[in-house]
């Protein structure tokens, strides 16, 4: 199946949007755990 | 909860991004006709950033009139975040600028009027770095983010519809219609929700990192 250069570019741009948004989400959590034992 | 509705955002704007390239149809009377696609990305970042200066005009209403420094803490993050988005939206508006108009930087108003709404917060960063006192920063701080109420509507609203400009017609034009294909409609609303979402959680997350270092720093002293 050609995925084509659109396909390309909306994969990267995915990429990009699940990285930042897994970093948020690891902050979170870790600011979860900061709050906790201050 | 809060974890299902940041995967909800996670697939809200991956939808966007799949919208923007395969949902909405090419916008007609560009001189590179994919390149109008950046207004799914490029406009809402201009709205985040409008919406972070104007919120930090709220609370620093608040922190006028109650003195709390909870109120203080998420105006500055809340500018912060407009500068993030508003830096944002310039460096992906000059590089548009580039393939449609022949310049990255071309003195558009909007161009303008963006960068000078990006001096003015820069310069209410640089008023609270020249402060130690704590209240005194934040009375301070708190007056000139207030002035923003008049500045930044001025700067992002008036001052494109009152002069000549290259960029497209905004969203709203100057006869008062929203002249866009319609999916090209729901995928720009669609991404302007997911931004306004997104400087939220943005917003709390780096309000509650600047409390719990501000707590630390306080009991080591």
């Amino acid at each position: 199946m050609e995925i084509g250069a659109l396909g390309w570019v909306v994969g990267v741009n995915l990429v990009i949007w699940t990285g930042i948004f897994l970093y948020l989400l690891r902050l979170g959590k870790r600011l979860r755990e900061m709050e906790k034992g201050s | 909860m809060k974890t299902l509705l940041a995967w909800l955002l996670w697939l809200w704007i991956s939808l966007v991004i799949v919208g923007a390239f395969f949902y909405a149809p090419i916008a007609e009377h560009f001189r590179v006709p994919g390149s109008s696609r950046i207004v799914f990305f490029h406009v809402p970042m201009s709205w985040a950033s409008f919406l972070g200066f104007i919120a930090a005009a709220v609370w620093s209403g608040m922190y006028l009139a109650r003195r709390n420094p909870r109120h203080d803490r998420k105006a500055a993050v809340a500018i912060q975040l407009g500068l993030l988005f508003g830096v944002l939206a310039t460096v992906t508006g000059a590089m548009w600028a580039r393939i449609e108009w022949g310049a990255w930087w071309n003195w558009d108003p909007r161009q303008t009027s963006m960068l000078v709404s990006l001096l003015f917060y820069a310069a209410y960063l640089a008023l609270r770095q020249s402060i130690d006192e704590p209240e005194r920063r934040a009375r301070l701080a708190a007056a000139y983010a207030l002035l923003g109420l008049v500045v930044t509507p001025f700067l992002f609203w008036i001052v494109p519809r009152i002069t000549f400009s290259l960029h497209p017609d905004p969203v709203v034009n100057s006869s008062g219609k929203v002249e866009m294909a319609a999916r090209i409609q729901h995928v720009l609303y669609a991404s302007g929700l997911g931004h306004v979402a997104l400087f939220f959680w943005i917003h709390n997350l780096q309000s509650r990192l600047q409390a719990v270092t501000e707590r630390k720093s306080y009991l080591q002293e």
